[in-house]
This record gives C-alpha cells, sequence and structure tokens, in this order.
C-alpha cells in the first residue's frame, strides 16, 4: 500500500475525508429549527424543501437520499430534526441511520415542545457528538480507499479521461448521468441509489440531473466530488463535502472564476485527478471556502 | 380597533410590511442571496433549489411563482440574484405584476463574493428609503389573507377551522380577499364549494381543478391515502381525506366562491378564492403568497412552527394541549372553543381581531423567530423521473 490518503478512520471501516457534524431536517418545516442547531460551533445545518406531502416510490427515495448522505464517511455524526407529523418520520430515519452504523441524536419539535427547547437539545446533541467523533483518528491509507463522484451530464471525454485516471491509481470511481446517459457507460456495473460503490467504476441509478446528483454520489460513499458540467452551467457545491467545479467553458469560467476551482478546457483529467488527492487531504475547495450549503433532493414524483 | 394601516404600492396594491427581500433565480445564488441579506434589519432573503436546467417542464409555472413572490406588496423593494445579466424574464414579469425589482447577475461580479459585495450597499439604500415610507390609513379591501391548515388533527374541523371560516367571512363582508387553498384537501368537498360558486363558470372552474388534481394523482398510479392524511394527521384522529377535506374547507366559510386561480396567479377581484396548491404547508403558503397574499393563517392541531419570509403568518391552535406544548411558536389558541370559553363565532372575531392587528404591524410568532420556509411547487418531477 502506498501511503496518499489521510483521513479519519470511521468506525465501520470507511475512510472520512472531512469531519462533519450535519444537522438534517426530516421535513422542511423543521429547517428554521435545524439552522438555529447548525450554528453551534462544528456542525453543518442542511436545508431542503420536502419531507412531507410526498406518495409512492418517492418517499423510499428521498429517505434513502437523507440516508445516503447521513452515513457518508465525510459525515461523523448527525442530528435528525423532526416535526412529527411528517410522511418521511425523523425517528425511523433517525433508527435507519443508527442502523447504518452511524452516530446519531434525534430531536423533534412537537415531542420537545416548540422551536426553542428543540433548539436547547439539538445544541446539546452537537456538543455530545462532536466530542464521540474525535475517537474517529486521523489515519494514513492507500489510494484503493478513495471513492471519488463525478457529477455530469453524460459521457463526455473529460469524465472519461477522469474516471480513467481514477481507476488506474486505483480508486473506486462512481458516476452520476442524468438517466437517458446512463447507457453511455457499457459494462459499467449499475448500483441502486444509496449503494455503496462498486470497486473499479459504476453508474448510480436514478441520480437525477445537476445538483442533485451530489447527494447520489454521496450515498453510494463517495467523500470527494468532481462536478464536469456542460457549457455554462455555474458552479455549486455540497453541504457536508467537498466538490471540485470544473468551468464546462472558458466564457462561465472567466464569469464566474471564484466558485469554480478548475477552468475545464485548460485543465486535464491529470491536473484535476491530482486536485483531488490534495482536496482529500484538506485543501479547502471554492464551495468549502465560500461556505456553500448545496443540498438539493432529486424527486421522482410530484408533491401531494 | 384602531384604523387599518398599511403601505400603499404603486399599482395599487397594499402592503402590511415593508421588506426588502433578496431572491436566488437559481439555487447557486442561495448562498450570495442569503449572505447579502445577513445582519441587515428589514432584509429577508430565502433559498431554494431550482437550477433552471434546459428543458424543464415546470419552468412556466417555477417563474410565474419566483416573479410573484418578488412582487408580493410586502415587499418595499426586491433585489433578485440570477447568473447571466442576458436572462431578465423572471424580472421582467415581476415588474409587471408590481414589483419594485433589482436584477444583479453574479457572472458581472465574478462569483458569490463580488455579487454579496455588490448587493450590500444597495440593499443598504434600499433599506434606508424603505424606513422613511411611513404607514398609511388602509382599507380592508387591501387585505388579501391566505388560509392554511398543517398538521390537522380531528379537532381541526371542529375547532380553528370553522373559526378561522368565521374571521374568513368578516373580512369579504368587509370587502378583503381570502385564498383558500391545498387541493388535495379540498378532494371530498368540491361538490360543496362547486355549489357556492358565484357563477356557473367559477363552479365549472371548481370541480375541474379539484377532479384534475385527484386523477393526476391516480395517474402516478399511487394512492392519494398514502400521502394524505399524513402520519401526523392519522395520530390526531383523522382517517380518511374526505374526513380531512371536509375540515380543512370550513376555512373557507360560507362566503360565496368568488374566483378560481392557478398556482402563484393573482386574484382579480375580491372575495373568497381558490388556489389550485398542493397540500404541501410550504409549497401552499409560497403559492398564496406568490399570489399576492399579504396575510395568512395558518391553523394547527399537531403544531408547526413554521411561516414566511415576507408575509406574517398567524398561527392558530385547534387544540389548548398543543398551544401549551409549543409555548410560543402558535400565536392562538382555538382549542378554547372546546374548553367552552369562545363560541365559534367570538373565536372567529377574535381571529378577526388579531389579523387585524398584525396587518397594523403587530409580529407573529413565527416572524418574531424568522422563520423564512420556503419551497418550489412542481406539478410533474423533472423529465427523467419516470424512467427508472
Amino acid at each position: 500500500m502506498s501511503v496518499t490518503l489521510r483521513g479519519r478512520r470511521r468506525r465501520d471501516g470507511r475512510l472520512g475525508a472531512r469531519n462533519h457534524v450535519l444537522v438534517l431536517p426530516s421535513v422542511v418545516c423543521a429547517n428554521q429549527t435545524a439552522t438555529l442547531i447548525g450554528s453551534e460551533p462544528g456542525a453543518v445545518a442542511v436545508v431542503h424543501q420536502h419531507g412531507c406531502g410526498q406518495v409512492g416510490d418517492d418517499v423510499a427515495h428521498t429517505e434513502r437520499a437523507f440516508l445516503g448522505s447521513a452515513t457518508n464517511p465525510n459525515v461523523g455524526a448527525v442530528v435528525v430534526v423532526s416535526l412529527g407529523c411528517e410522511t418521511i418520520q425523523g425517528r425511523r430515519l433517525a433508527r435507519l441511520i443508527e442502523r447504518g452504523g452511524q452516530r446519531v441524536a434525534f430531536v423533534g419539535i412537537q415531542q420537545l415542545g416548540g422551536t426553542f427547547k428543540t433548539v436547547d437539545h439539538g445544541r446539546l446533541a452537537v456538543g455530545r457528538l462532536r466530542a464521540e467523533l474525535e475517537a474517529d483518528g486521523l489515519v494514513e491509507a492507500g489510494l484503493e480507499e478513495l471513492v471519488l463522484g463525478i457529477a455530469a451530464d453524460g459521457a463526455t471525454r473529460a469524465v472519461r479521461e477522469l474516471a480513467e485516471a481514477a481507476r488506474i491509481a486505483g480508486a473506486s470511481v462512481v458516476l452520476a448521468v442524468p438517466e437517458g446517459a446512463r447507457g453511455d457507460w457499457e459494462g459499467a456495473p449499475v448500483i441502486g441509489y444509496g449503494q455503496a460503490a462498486a470497486a473499479g467504476i459504476s453508474v448510480v441509478e436514478q441520480a437525477g440531473e445537476g445538483t442533485e446528483q451530489h447527494l447520489a454520489l454521496a450515498g453510494a460513499g463517495a467523500q470527494v466530488i468532481v462536478s464536469l458540467r456542460g457549457p455554462g452551467r455555474a458552479p455549486q457545491g455540497f453541504a457536508t463535502g467537498p466538490v471540485l467545479a470544473v468551468a464546462g467553458d472558458p466564457g462561465i469560467y472567466a464569469a464566474l472564476e471564484d466558485d469554480f476551482d478548475l477552468d475545464g478546457s485548460s485543465a486535464g483529467a491529470e491536473d484535476v485527478w491530482r486536485r483531488v488527492i490534495s482536496v482529500f487531504n484538506g485543501e479547502q475547495t471554492a464551495s468549502e471556502k465560500r461556505g456553500a450549503r448545496d443540498f438539493v433532493l432529486h424527486r421522482i414524483a410530484r408533491t401531494m | 380597533m384602531e384604523q387599518l394601516t398599511g403601505y400603499p404600492r404603486p399599482d395599487g396594491r397594499w402592503g402590511v410590511r415593508n421588506h426588502v427581500l433578496v431572491l436566488p433565480l437559481h439555487s447557486a445564488a442561495n448562498l450570495a442571496a442569503e449572505r447579502s441579506a445577513e445582519g441587515l434589519a428589514g432584509a429577508a432573503s430565502v433559498g431554494h433549489q431550482w437550477e433552471g436546467i434546459e428543458g424543464d417542464p415546470d419552468q412556466e409555472r417555477i417563474a410565474s411563482t419566483l416573479a410573484g413572490f418578488a412582487a408580493n406588496p410586502n415587499c418595499f423593494a426586491t433585489v433578485l440574484i440570477g447568473i447571466r445579466r442576458e436572462d431578465t424574464a423572471i424580472a421582467k414579469a415581476a415588474v409587471r405584476r408590481g414589483g419594485r425589482i433589482h436584477l444583479v447577475a453574479m457572472a458581472d461580479h465574478r462569483g458569490t463574493a463580488g455579487t454579496v459585495a455588490a448587493v450590500r450597499p444597495l440593499l443598504e439604500r434600499l433599506l434606508a428609503e424603505a424606513s422613511l415610507t411611513q404607514r398609511r390609513p388602509m382599507p380592508i379591501s387591501g387585505l388579501v389573507l391566505g388560509l392554511e391548515c398543517g398538521g390537522s388533527d380531528a379537532l381541526s374541523g371542529i375547532t380553528a377551522n370553522p373559526a378561522l371560516g368565521v374571521a374568513s367571512d368578516l373580512l369579504v363582508a368587509a370587502g378583503g380577499t381570502s385564498i383558500l387553498a391545498e387541493t388535495p384537501e379540498l378532494i371530498g368537498a368540491e361538490h360543496l364549494l362547486a355549489a357556492r360558486a358565484a357563477t356557473p363558470e367559477v363552479g365549472r372552474r371548481v370541480l375541474e381543478v379539484i377532479t384534475g388534481f385527484e386523477s393526476a394523482i391516480r395517474d402516478l398510479g399511487v394512492d392519494v391515502r398514502g400521502a394524505q392524511p399524513t402520519p401526523g394527521n392519522q395520530a390526531g384522529g383523522l382517517t380518511t381525506i374526505e374526513e380531512k377535506s371536509l375540515g380543512a374547507a370550513k376555512k373557507g366559510g360560507d362566503a360565496p366562491v368568488a374566483g378560481v386561480l392557478g398556482f402563484a396567479q393573482p386574484p382579480e377581484r375580491p372575495g373568497l378564492q381558490i388556489m389550485d396548491t398542493p397540500g404541501h404547508d410550504i409549497e401552499q403558503m409560497v403559492g398564496m403568497v406568490a399570489g399576492g397574499a399579504n396575510l395568512a393563517a395558518f391553523t394547527t392541531g399537531r403544531g408547526t412552527p413554521t411561516g414566511s419570509a415576507i408575509t406574517p403568518v398567524l398561527k392558530i391552535a385547534t387544540n389548548t394541549a398543543i398551544y401549551r406544548r409549543l409555548e410560543g411558536d402558535i400565536d392562538l389558541n382555538a382549542g378554547a372553543i372546546l374548553d367552552g370559553e369562545e363560541s365559534l363565532e367570538s373565536m372567529g372575531r377574535l381571529i378577526y381581531r388579531r389579523l387585524l392587528e398584525v396587518a397594523a404591524g403587530e409580529l407573529t410568532s413565527s416572524e418574531r423567530r424568522g422563520n423564512r420556509e420556503f419551497a418550489i411547487s412542481r406539478t410533474v418531477s423533472p423529465m427523467t423521473a419516470f424512467s427508472g
């Protein structure tokens, strides 16, 4: 094993590139309470717009997205913030997260009696979990422990070259592309949404489009995501992991230079791959520096 | 009761608040919007998850939602943050809908940091201007009240909803406008609402909208009962969607139905309106606010803290236990009806009076807590969704 990665050794044996405490509302109605809890040092609160009024397979799909983000190795502990009457029940979600091997605390607004009491309980939980996750020691490891996620619009040359460079170096690569472009990856195994990436190159099912894909990749265990979007697309990050944003054309790179990491018209696969390693080992991406907390759920049915 | 006051807008509408709103037009602008408004009293921002990906079948609906929200009369002015300066369609639509709009493009400022640096001085200038405008005597007809219930229980249809219906009837009788929404929660009550339509055409539209929603759900191949009533509703004693609906429709009182509105569409005349929205609390609230609701009333049995960034939301508990339990998150207790302290009529008058006080400037619980939930409503999921 050649040592090139430094990260947190999680209880389930995986390696984390970051050490976040995620504050996760199980429903949009808990967003503000989660945000107030997330102001506690060392916590990252996400907000989203779902968790209620959902039907059919869409419920399970959203639950898998929550679960995947909560059990990604970049996250060392989770506080689930529930309202109480939502479709995606927070308590059940917390149990699933715990069963997934993660440290988890649960706070419920209706159960605890309102915003302020829930915020108090949630902040205490963050402090407690923060101390606990120090047990996940910093270790050195080989590239075979890296899961690289690539978010893309299709099977472009840049995507293929980066995936190949990572694979040859020994990393696992998981790709998220719109459902219609999944067929471009002949021979690559398809993994279900929320399933762990396979060795080599695999493609995740129902990953959605654009920034939605970041959640699909986190759910497959990716510690670093590279966003290789087409021309003109704006750069976005992910709440609990680094996203290397590569501009799809020189025009959009020049216009939004501060929010991109690389210009795809001048950076080749080897340049991106080198950055992936240094980002894994602690270098902050543009989205991390600016504090982007993007967390976009892919829906497969309309809201009721 | 003192004279109602508000902020007159150039297009004749009235605001009951005087916010300066920062609204992203693309989710990549969320952080810039939030940072721009941070720490500036009177400035509000919301975030959302729309990226405007080409070919989005809900493009028109979402653009209309964002334009209407930006143009709500509770905003003195709105700063829209987009990606490119050429993308002006939503800003133009917001201006047509009566908004005072400034558009800032991130591409002109190299990204988030530069955009925030450009927007903050603009906000400070707009806030200074806003602080110079004063409340004026306002007619009741300037009020557009959004009616909502969330986290319903078996008491919703017995206490808070019918009491809110009394308040809505008082508002409508005084020349104001009320919006009843949550289409899935009207399923089963459509015949009663259609019978109250002011014209045969409105009656036809009532049936069309409610049965249309039902069949759209059926086409998905799912049972409406998977989401309605929700787990919380069921724990609260509601057994069927019909039962929930008959209770939910009571928020609209007994007034004639004056109009039927599409999602985020502004009313054309005063009186009771029905807006076609999902039952999702936040999508519904955003739809009504985008349609011009400058005031909202929200009944809750299980208890919910949510609010709106720009429209004050008066929350009403259906039972005393939840009112006490969620101390301070709920404004009024309609459980007093069951406790024998108020009648439906007296509770309805109390709600009406509190609504006028809130319109005149009194802050609601969710305003004090800074709740600003926001969600984009879709009619279809993005294009690839059904292939799996």
